[in-house]
């Protein structure tokens, strides 16, 4: 029997990514045939040794780190600024009136096209990648959260306060748990912003990680290794999002 | 001893949403002794559930006092509950996390607070569903859950704000007869706010009708019977029959237009 279910899950695993399947199968045929330059579209294979060889090598570890440490932690920093200042507006009319304009037209920006101004400003190092993922993340945080704690059932509120919940307290005990999976929603939204971000700024200022090392293959004529990192962003930024499912699953389980 | 008695003198609530001022409740004045059950009907939009959520301290009075033991009500307060139609569970708690709620915010240890929740659990035939969330129960449940929430951290004052309204029939029934039982067995004044002429005479002492808006006390109907008889003879009695119809009748004047000669 477990070996019939064995089957049957590789199966159905083998039909989920059949497109894929089929996609990388045409790569590696196209450019082994060379109907496409080599520079252009090197053969999926020689993608995979580089991959290989840049992960042993130590190379894709140290600038996966370098990448994941901004992303991260300017991920944090936006989502607890975003959560405060979304909160904050739907609980209280003096912060609704202040930041409610700012987050209609702040949310909309394509952050990206102010890489150059955070050059300017704060230079082309780790603080301010790790500033503009944290105000680009900040964004998508603030109006999931702002939008759920709206929301919340005024009987929830009554009933906290009738057991004597304090206005204070009840910001921690009704008001961030209703709200939480419109927080975890904002989340969602937030943590692929976080890498694109970064990869986008190590690609325009340098500094190591991902994005860098990307263009570095461009600039040495080594598509393999444009390839390769490519292959390390996607399964970072999958990895990522299964965590963050997984977490959804447990914290959220009573949604 | 005075424990859990309201007293409500010339009551008037009036909202004003800045373009309308509406008069909710016009010169209500009832007290209600400490252990009483009081039924609460009226037409709807007569201002019942308004006068809840003032006793509740929900709502701040425009004119009038509400007092509970002598004392002035500010605001919400432990010493009532509140029982919502929608039951108002939070749904991140389990079972046995929204009914240790009012205890945690009192401070009581966590041993403490769970042997209290399991009684209360218990008393509710909830037994069994401690570790489920909101989500996974029934109506019924959920109100169950509601009360035991309610009753664990034992406030003096159970108002209800038509608990059983969203319930069928027959849930509805052993609700009403489980609630007689705790009410009965732990001594709490109970506010029961429903638009079922049955429902409010069968639990009651007494029932207050109300006028339609501006709502006021129109009539007050007492019920005292033999508790010890059960649902059938109780409903089947000439007693019942004749106090639902007197206040099916004064209800019923509130609820007609008035006919022009």
């Amino acid at each position: 029997m477990d070996v019939t279910y064995a089957r049957d899950d590789v199966v159905t695993f083998t039909k989920s990514i059949y497109s894929l399947i089929i996609f990388l199968v045409l790569w590696e045929a196209v450019a082994q045939m060379g109907l496409v330059y080599y520079y252009y579209l090197p053969p999926l294979s020689d993608v995979l040794a580089r991959f290989v060889e840049l992960t042993l090598s130590g190379e894709i570890p140290y600038h996966s780190y370098l990448t994941l440490r901004r992303a991260l932690v300017g991920l944090v920093i936006g989502t607890v600024f975003g959560i405060l200042v979304g909160i904050l507006i739907a609980r209280n009319a003096v912060a609704e009136w202040f930041f409610d304009p700012i987050i209609k037209i702040g949310y909309p920006i394509p952050i990206i096209a102010l890489v150059p101004v955070f050059m300017l400003w704060f230079g082309i190092g780790d603080q301010s990648k790790i500033i503009m993922v944290a105000i680009g993340t900040f964004w998508p945080i603030a109006v999931n959260a702002r939008n759920s704690a709206q929301r919340i059932d005024k009987n929830y509120i009554r009933s906290a306060r009738m057991m004597g919940t304090s206005d204070r307290r009840l910001l921690w005990r009704v008001v961030f748990p209703a709200a939480s999976p419109g927080i975890v929603t904002g989340l969602q939204i937030a943590l692929p912003l976080s890498l694109i971000i970064t990869f986008v700024f190590e690609m325009v200022a340098g500094g190591g990680g991902l994005g860098a090392l990307e263009i570095e293959g461009v600039r040495t004529f080594d598509p393999t290794q444009v390839y390769a990192t490519i292959i390390a962003i996607m399964l970072i930024g999958i990895a990522l999002d299964r965590a963050l499912r997984l977490l959804r699953n447990h914290y959220l389980r009573w949604v | 001893m005075s424990d859990g008695d309201i007293s409500i003198s010339n009551l008037e609530k009036v909202y004003d949403d800045g373009a309308e001022k509406t008069k909710a409740i016009e010169d209500l004045s009832f007290d209600i002794d400490s252990g009483e059950f009081v039924g609460v009907v009226g037409p709807s939009g007569c201002g019942k559930s308004s006068l809840l959520y003032l006793i509740a301290g929900f709502l701040e009075t425009t004119d009038g006092t509400i007092s509970v033991d002598g004392e002035p009500i500010d605001g919400p307060g432990t010493d009532r509950g509140v029982v919502f139609q929608d039951y108002a569970l939070f749904p991140w708690r389990t079972v046995m996390e929204n009914v240790t709620y009012g205890l945690e915010e009192q401070g009581v240890s966590k041993e403490e607070r769970r042997s209290t929740a399991q009684r209360y659990i218990d008393m509710m035939d909830l037994g069994g569903f401690e570790d489920r969330y909101p989500k996974e129960l029934s109506g019924g449940m959920k109100q169950r859950v509601a009360i035991a929430r309610t009753l664990a951290y034992d406030p003096k004052i159970l108002l209800m704000d038509e608990p059983f309204g969203a319930l069928d029939q027959p849930l509805r029934e052993s609700l009403q007869d489980q609630l007689l039982d705790i009410w009965r067995d732990l001594e709490k004044t109970v506010v029961f706010i429903t638009h079922d002429v049955e429902e409010a005479v069968y639990l009651s002492e007494r029932v207050m009708i109300m006028t339609r808006r501006p709502g006021t006390k129109k009539t007050v109907v007492p019920f005292d019977l033999d508790r010890s008889l059960d649902r059938e003879e109780i409903i089947t009695s000439d007693k019942f029959v004749t106090t639902k119809n007197s206040v099916w009748k004064s209800l019923r004047e509130e609820t007609q237009p008035e006919v022009q000669p």
